[in-house]
């Protein structure tokens, strides 16, 4: 806890000919993160991937292509024995890629035929309004045909053309066929051109329109039959290969994982040399488990660790359990880096603790938690299981800070001042008299009403978690550049506050105002000293840090109001109470339900944007750095398969 | 004869008026700042997307100036 793990950093050397053993004993202890080779001007060089490897990628390729296409899904199987798959991977691929082969074949065929019909109706379709037998549309040795998209009626003008004509016109879709004697072909296709014609193709059938339509339509439905049977069988190829699929996946992803490792490490003419790290308590495990593979003829030996490596030393979070889903919220910042300390365990604390004192409702706190109980159980993510628990624990402070505020969904519990609370016979109780005028602190704590109290008190919360900012800023500093650097450049900001405090106190008269102003020179002095002009110029940023934690009752009040602005549009404004149960009853409870659905939404997000806002900018700006690299051990969590 | 009025305005509106300022002028200017932030990150989370964590957080930095309008707001009224 607040430290990451120890590591050390080893080099394991080995005759070239052991290479594929010690490799698959690293893969197996799934312990060592290997840190990758680049050529230098030495004589080492980077190796070359074992033979087996191209194969294997090939089938790889090949089973995430049928993956793709059936559209396999990650779910938990039953576990396989990789020595199983192996045995029946060549057969199976093969019976399932042709199998696959010859669905989407047939698919694809008539997929094709499908869009042809589709094409070919569209070319019948104007012609049903008319529906004349389309042989009827040629073969004339004295006649022309027309047949297109008019805007209006022609009959009119055609009639004073010649009166020897043939018009069909359907005004529904404006398509007008028309057969005149061909010497007046040339005067009727310039009348056609002044009422914009378009003339349309005549399909080469033969048959009624509307009769070879229904036939498409017919053929059209067959077809799909035929289509949605193929997916069928596609389905249950899926189903029933589901399992294969996933666990030759992962047994030939492992595979090409070992058998590319050799990019990763340099080689000489007949040796091999891989250098990384690994957990410092796993080190002898590791030791034993390569000397057992290789028969104690691969050397491992410590390596020591020099200053300019320990920026590369991988992190590999040490946490209790409970604190790990914290973890997510120092990976959204970045890793600390090796002899920094881990803050997870610090904003275990306080991140839910802020979260609460901002939400602090009782009614919000009890569905987030039921919601996110809920997706934890159903979603098996491992994405969002951490943000569920997150989400968990603020809600358990939310809940206590609802309790100490006597808030439900914008309600309060008691009654305060005359004015009636939820639960009846529950009055506040007063306590404290505070030295703002008709503030007084009692229980429950009517956050509306204790405005002024609560911005002083949040005050003092931001003062209380800078300054714990300041002390963990001490620590790391003494660890990476000694005491007096520690003392200098965040000691002094302690001076300063003590000094600022002394002033605060002569100001009241307590005690002589020099004094106080004396020890801020000395604080301030004590800055410069340790940071340099910056030290300084960052001094105002003491205010406005501690007034931003501000946004603790400020962001509160604002969820309250929208929650009371619901509760009163509801039962005050639609339903007014006393008025009889009816359609408005029905409505309030809509709006109420609308209402407080968006007011849950903005719980998760405006509070859990400021608490996290406060972690990372007041907080971790005071004493982190981050950046770590992950620690990333070379090898592979089965899900699929099982190893014996 | 001209007679001139004299026109009291009620100081409790005046109190809401500058209130209402206060909250509605660092409203606009967090919206400015955090449109521009907001652009960026949309834009650096398109070229790499573990951005957005940090995008995000980037973005609602800006939101103090609100937040202290309102503390403002509310120690006015």
């Amino acid at each position: 806890m607040l430290k990451p793990k120890q590591m050390s950093r080893a080099v394991i050397v080995g005759h070239k000919n052991i290479l594929e053993e010690t490799v698959d004993a690293l893969h197996k202890a799934n312990l060592f993160h290997i840190e990758d080779f680049n050529e230098d001007d030495s004589d080492l060089k980077i190796g070359k991937p074992f033979e087996s490897g191209s194969e294997v990628s090939k089938k790889l390729v090949k089973i995430r292509s049928i993956a793709s296409l059936l559209g396999v899904k990650d779910v938990a199987v039953e576990k396989q024995s990789p020595s199983e798959i192996c045995s029946q991977l060549d057969s199976s691929l093969d019976k399932l890629d042709d199998e696959l082969e010859i669905l989407s074949e047939k698919k694809r065929v008539f997929e094709t035929e499908l869009k042809e019909l589709g094409s070919s109706k569209k070319d019948i379709l104007p012609f049903i309004g008319t529906d004349l037998d389309l042989d009827l549309y040629r073969g004339y040795e004295s006649l022309a045909v027309f047949a297109g998209h008019v805007k209006e009626d022609i009959g009119p003008s055609v009639s004073q053309l010649t009166s020897s004509y043939e018009l069909y016109y359907d005004q529904h879709s404006g398509v007008v066929v028309l057969f005149v004697s061909k010497d007046k072909a040339a005067e009727v296709s310039e009348l056609l051109a002044r009422v914009s014609f378009k003339e349309l193709k005549v399909p080469n059938l033969s048959g009624i329109p509307s009769g070879l339509i229904a036939d498409i339509e017919q053929k059209e439905a067959d077809i799909s039959k035929k289509i949605e049977a193929i997916d069928a069988d596609i389905e249950a190829l899926k189903l029933k290969y589901a399992d294969f699929i996933l666990a030759s996946n992962e047994m030939l992803s492992i595979e090409v994982q070992k058998s590319e490792a050799p990019l990763r490490i340099a080689t000489t003419e007949s040796s091999f040399l891989i250098d990384g790290w690994l957990p410092t308590e796993q080190y002898a495990e590791m030791e034993r488990t390569v000397n057992t593979a290789t028969n104690g003829r691969a050397f491992v030996s410590p390596l020591e660790i020099t200053k300019p490596d320990i920026k590369k030393v991988p992190i590999e979070y040490d946490n209790p359990k409970i604190v790990s889903p914290l973890q997510e919220i120092m990976n959204l910042y970045g890793r600390p880096t090796y002899k920094e300390l881990d803050p997870s365990a610090l904003i275990f604390i306080t991140f839910p603790l802020l979260y609460g004192m901002i939400l602090g409702d009782i009614g919000y706190a009890l569905i987030l938690l039921i919601m996110a109980l809920a997706i934890k159980k159903i979603v098996s993510s491992d994405a969002v299981k951490p943000l569920m628990n997150i989400l968990i624990y603020c809600q358990i402070s939310t809940l206590f800070f609802g309790i100490l505020y006597g808030e439900f969904l914008g309600f309060p519990l008691a009654a305060y001042h005359g004015q009636p609370g939820l639960l009846p016979g529950f009055d506040t109780i007063d306590l404290l008299a505070t030295p703002f005028p008709g503030e007084v602190i009692g229980f429950p704590l009517h956050r509306s009403h204790l405005v002024m109290t609560f911005i002083v008190a949040t005050v003092f919360v931001g003062l209380l978690h800078l300054n714990l900012g300041y002390a963990v800023g001490f620590i790391n500093e003494k660890r990476k550049h000694g005491i007096s650097a520690a003392i200098f450049e965040k000691g002094s900001w302690f001076v300063v506050q003590f000094g600022i405090l002394l002033t605060v106190l002569g100001y009241l008269e307590m005690l002589p105002i020099v004094a106080g102003i004396v020890v801020f020179l000395i604080g301030v002095v004590m800055l410069v000293k340790g940071e340099g002009v910056k030290g300084p110029i960052e001094l105002p940023s003491l205010l406005s840090n501690s007034l931003s934690y501000t946004r603790i009752i400020a962001v509160g009040l604002s969820s309250i109001s929208i929650a009371s602005t619901v509760n009163l549009i509801a039962f005050d404004m639609i339903w007014p109470p006393g008025s009889p149960i009816g359609g408005m009853t029905i409505f309030a409870i809509v709006v109420f339900l609308f209402g407080h659905a968006l007011n849950t939404a903005l719980s998760i997000i405006a509070p859990g944007l400021h608490a996290l806002r406060l972690q990372y900018v007041e907080f971790f700006g005071k004493f982190y750095e981050g950046g770590g690299r992950k620690y990333d051990p070379f090898g592979y969590i089965r899900k699929y398969t099982e190893e014996k | 004869m001209v007679t001139e009025t004299v026109t009291m305005m009620d100081p409790a509106g005046l109190q809401a008026i500058g209130a209402a300022l206060a909250v509605g002028l660092t409203g606009f200017a967090s919206a400015y700042a955090e449109k521009e932030i907001g652009t960026a990150a949309i834009g650096a989370m398109a070229e790499n997307e573990s951005l957005f964590g940090k995008g995000l957080i980037l973005t609602v930095i800006p939101e103090t100036i609100v937040i202290f309008g309102l503390v403002v707001a509310l120690l006015m009224l």
